[in-house]
């Protein structure tokens, strides 16, 4: 594989939800680039595994779509968040902050015995 | 939430199927254009703009693909492909689909059955409210085998002082009684309760209500649904009405809900009145206050937090304290309990063995039946090894194949197990046909519930399954080159279908234990029916009335049954009528200790005597030979007691003094002998040869009325049934109120005796023959497939010079080998088990000769034909023609 991280597994999810909350409505390929820099470039993102995850959301009930057109004045898919996806983000964020901070107590070098 | 969601909108999105593709492709190319046109503004041309566009996105089909899967479901679509193509597959194979459908069918159709037996007398528990909690209470007493009823003192004392149960209720298993209502009066049976009853056993009802406290002695009574349906017309105002039992006026407060017919689930009684009712219904009974009679079923209800263990504590507690302030009735007392409506502890051990060895024995026919399957589909599979081999260099995968296979075994199973549930659907309402010998109504009908329902589907999913394996996963590694070129891909170097082999001996080793079992019992069967029982069966019509229900006085009743035998004589077409308490064969009936007066008093010195009632013409009427003395006559009701013995009385109470005019003591009276007849079967055909004294009606009837009714018996000149129409318009002449009951000719009352060798010798034979025909169709087809496995090398050798007697001699010589095999491992296994069988046997030993030397031969003989059709086709192969099917 390349020297980039891949997606966790679970995570991109989170950062789709979290990528419409901040920005609102957006459509797949502008959240896929917006996803690549806030992670500073340095996740590799296959843009293709998008698309199954932002059905998956939709069928979830966390997002839902439009047709729309894009700044470019082009055709394309917008996506947003519902009630239940600000209420899902809110959640997921928390989890996932105990989650890291949990696992940072492991990593970080041993205080004492 | 979201997950279920989910999983509805994808359910639909698969069922919506290709048409809801949705708009991923213009979504996926308006990503594409603008994902270029990035591309071009920062410097590439269109070309490599669009080609690092569909790269980044990882390809257009894969992504379309990836969304497709999570669209609809996945694994339901493949399952069902699956499912459709083994169905395909199986609808290929017509005869051997709806073989191995049979097979299964048989064998899960055979479990069912019993385990409808099973579910019905040992898993059902009663329908009354929290069945797990209602106990039923025995006594016991010290070296006495389980168990007794309760006398009334010890269950009011229990009610009063045990803290483990929230409520104690008794009543009399059995009063009889005759109703109201539409049509001509019948006699029905029914229970008297204390008043807790209701609120103890909290039983559902249909309408109205139990007894409540302060009803002790009300004449009130609850019915049963099917007594109200059948007398009542189902009237739902019933509730508060009048109606007549015995002559008295009741009134209806409730009808009970139509799944309850008694808790114990095996008496069917129909009505339920107050305890203090039951003397005036029941004349005979013991006096509430005497604490020696035990006569009353006892049910508590369990605390809530209250465990077994300490409430049967608190019950040895409470036994001990009555031993020590009743020592005269209860020293040595004891109880024991056991969840209301289970079996009766005295039965339960004869009962769970019997169903234990019908198990084991459908178990084998189950087991055959999936040997043949498993045959069958090794068979099918090395048939298609080349699509298999086909499919593999394909690129399918050996788990794909695996699973489809398990998948058609799976469907066979299934398949099989619906046939098994319409069998036994059949077999269960025959089985519910058979009666019971037995004075008292009895329902002991089984059918297919919820639990037999489970079990079949457990059984044929499991034998679906179990079959496929072995199948699956050979056919799964065909030998890749063999297969392609057509050759015999399954058979390894060095192995020659060592399984199957097994499996043919494994079922012959089955068969011969379950045609000896199935030998014993219709030998059983043939040897119950050769028993001498001592009396006339043909031409005898028996019809029973029950006087002192309709509160005749004895003399009343004795007047009533004498002139009822002068009408009845005088009918044409009748020899004579006679009446007695109950017909032989019964299956039970009165009996007590007799012995001669002042021999020395111990308990040896008792021997216990079957008691009848007879009048005079009796023993003529049926049949039975007068050995010595004379007949009944006009005996008065106060004067000595005379009695007429059978032979066996003479030798074993008697021990071969002069009976005529000996004195002999028992039932608590001084009896004169005068005469002696033959022996005769009393209770159940299997039985040893019993004393038996008979009483004369007219002595008896004021001193110890027949507690079950008289039986009028009718000698007939022809045909029994033609003239109970006649003798009913007579008993109606005397009194059209008279329930009439029990109306049978003798023939029908001696199939009813007979019940337990015919009832095991059907289920046996039945599964035995079963089992033979499976066997041998399983051995049949084995060789056939040697056969054509063969043909080529069966070809050489006649090209070579081969006869073919020689040929078909090989082909036989190898199925007897694995039928000698199968018989020499299946007939020890027989001998040691069948004396598990030896308790419902008559009148043969568990290893009868005749039967274990004839299995074999037998057995031999079936294999030979099973293995000659084939052997026939291999002696018929046409050299020129095997060697050309290259």
């Amino acid at each position: 594989m390349g020297e980039k991280p891949d997606v966790w597994q679970g995570t991109l999810a989170l950062m789709v939800l979290r990528t419409l909350e901040t920005l609102g409505p957006l459509h797949g390929y502008g959240m896929a680039r917006r996803i690549e820099q806030t992670s500073g470039d340095q996740l590799q993102l296959n843009y293709g595994t998008l698309y199954p995850a932002l059905l998956k959301l939709e069928q979830e009930g966390f997002i839902r779509s439009h047709w729309g057109v894009s700044e470019n004045n082009r055709r394309a898919k917008f996506y947003e968040l519902t009630k239940a996806g600000q209420r899902q983000v809110k959640k997921a964020a928390a989890d996932w902050e105990q989650a890291t901070e949990i696992l940072a107590r492991f990593l970080s070098p041993a205080e004492e015995a | 939430m979201p997950k279920l969601r989910a999983f509805w909108v994808r359910l639909s999105g698969f069922f919506a199927g290709r048409s809801n593709e949705g708009d991923l492709d213009p979504e996926l190319e308006s990503h594409i254009e603008m994902h270029t046109e990035d591309g071009i503004r920062a410097g590439l041309t269109p070309e490599d703009a669009r080609r690092q566009a569909v790269i980044r996105l990882g390809g257009v089909e894969q992504t379309r693909q990836a969304v497709r899967e999570r669209r609809g479901l996945p694994w339901l679509e493949s399952f069902l492909r699956d499912v459709a193509y083994g169905l395909r597959t199986l609808g290929k194979h017509r005869v051997a689909t709806a073989a191995a459908i049979l097979s299964i069918g048989l064998g899960v159709g055979a479990n069912a059955t019993i385990f409808s037996m099973v579910s019905r007398f040992v898993l059902r528990p009663a329908p009354m409210g929290d069945p797990a909690t209602l106990l039923t209470l025995h006594t016991t007493h010290d070296g006495d085998e389980c168990c007794n009823n309760f006398p009334y003192p010890v269950y009011a004392d229990i009610r009063d002082q045990a803290k483990s149960f929230s409520g104690v209720a008794a009543y009399n298993e059995l009063i009889p009684a005759s109703i109201s209502g539409r049509g001509e009066p019948e006699r029905v049976w029914g229970q008297a309760v204390t008043s807790n009853f209701f609120t103890v056993t909290q039983l559902p009802m249909l309408l109205g209500r139990g007894f409540v406290s302060g009803e002790e002695n009300a004449q009130a009574i609850v019915l049963g649904a099917g007594l109200w349906r059948r007398r009542f017309d189902s009237d739902p105002l019933i509730a508060g009405k009048t109606i007549s039992l015995s002559g008295r006026a009741y009134t209806v407060v409730g009808v009970v809900s139509p799944a309850f017919h008694g808790v114990d689930q095996i008496l069917f009684t129909e009505f339920w009145v107050p305890l203090g009712n039951a003397p005036v219904l029941a004349p005979n009974l013991p006096k509430p206050s005497d604490r020696g009679q035990h006569y009353l079923v006892v049910v508590a209800r369990l605390n809530p937090g209250v465990t077994r263990q300490s409430a049967s504590a608190e019950l040895h507690t409470l036994a001990a304290r009555f031993a020590t302030n009743y020592p005269a009735t209860d020293k040595g007392i004891g109880f024991v309990f056991e969840q209301a409506g289970s079996l009766p502890p005295r039965e339960r051990n004869a009962v769970l063995s019997f169903f234990a060895a019908l198990s084991v024995v459908v178990l084998m026919v189950l087991s055959i039946a999936g040997a043949n399957v498993a045959n069958l589909l090794f068979a099918q599979a090395a048939g298609r090894q080349r699509d298999m081999a086909v499919r593999l260099a394909l690129g399918a995968t050996r788990g794909r194949l695996r699973r489809q296979m398990l998948f058609e075994s799976t469907l066979l199973g299934l398949g099989g197990g619906i046939l098994g549930v319409l069998l036994s659907l059949w077999s269960t309402s025959g089985l519910s046909r058979f009666r019971l010998p037995a004075p008292v109504p009895l329902d002991v009908s089984i059918g297919v519930d919820w639990r037999v329902l489970l079990y079949s589907f457990a059984l044929s999913l499991a034998s679906g399954l179990l079959l496929g394996l072995a199948p699956a996963w050979a056919a799964s590694r065909p030998l890749l080159a063999n297969a392609l070129k057509g050759e015999d891909a399954l058979a390894r170097p060095g192995r020659r279908f060592i399984l199957r082999n097994i499996l043919v001996v494994a079922q012959i080793a089955m068969s011969v234990v379950l045609l000896c079992v199935t030998g014993l019992f219709l030998r059983s069967l043939q040897s119950a029916s050769t028993i001498n029982i001592g009396f006339r069966t043909d031409n005898i019509l028996m019809m029973s009335v029950d006087p002192i229900v309709h509160g005749y006085t004895p003399q009343r009743t004795a007047d009533f049954m004498m002139q009822l035998r002068e009408r009845v004589a005088g009918l044409p077409g009748v020899l004579s009528a006679v009446a007695t308490d109950t017909a032989p064969l019964s299956g039970g009936g009165r009996s007590d200790g007799f012995r001669i007066p002042g021999s020395p008093d111990s308990p040896n010195s008792w021997i216990t005597t079957e008691l009848f009632m007879a009048t005079p013409g009796y023993f003529e009427s049926l049949g039975i030979p007068r050995i010595a003395g004379g007949d009944f006559g006009s005996e008065s009701a106060t004067g000595p007691r005379v009695g007429i013995v059978n032979q066996a009385f003479v030798d074993q109470v008697l021990r071969g003094r002069n009976p005529i005019g000996a004195q002999v003591s028992g039932a608590g009276v001084e009896f004169r002998i005068i005469g002696v007849v033959g022996n005769v079967k009393s209770r159940t055909i299997g039985e040893e040869t019993r004393p038996i004294l008979y009483r004369s009606l007219q002595q008896t009837v004021a001193s110890d009325p027949s507690f079950i009714g008289y039986t009028l018996m009718v000698h007939t000149a022809g045909n029994p049934s033609s003239v109970a129409q006649a003798v009913r318009r007579q008993i109606y002449n005397l009194d059209p109120s008279m329930a009439i009951y029990n109306e049978e000719t003798m023939e029908e009352h001696i199939r009813a005796a007979f019940f337990l060798p015919h009832i095991a010798a059907a289920l046996f034979g039945t599964f035995g023959f079963i089992g033979l025909v499976l066997a041998a169709v399983g051995l049949y087809g084995v060789m056939s497939y040697a056969v054509s496995r063969r043909t080529r090398e069966i070809g050489i050798r006649m090209a070579l010079g081969a006869k073919p007697g020689m040929v078909e001699r090989l082909i036989l010589s190898q199925g007897l080998a694995l039928t000698l095999i199968g018989v020499a491992l299946g007939w020890p296994a027989a001998w040691m088990l069948s004396r598990l069988a030896s308790t419902f046997l008559y009148g043969i030993q568990p290893h009868d000769v005749f039967t274990f030397a004839v299995v074999p031969p037998f057995l031999i003989a079936i294999a030979l034909v099973a293995c000659w059709i084939p052997a026939r086709r291999a002696a018929s192969i046409d050299p020129m023609k095997a060697l050309r099917t290259e």
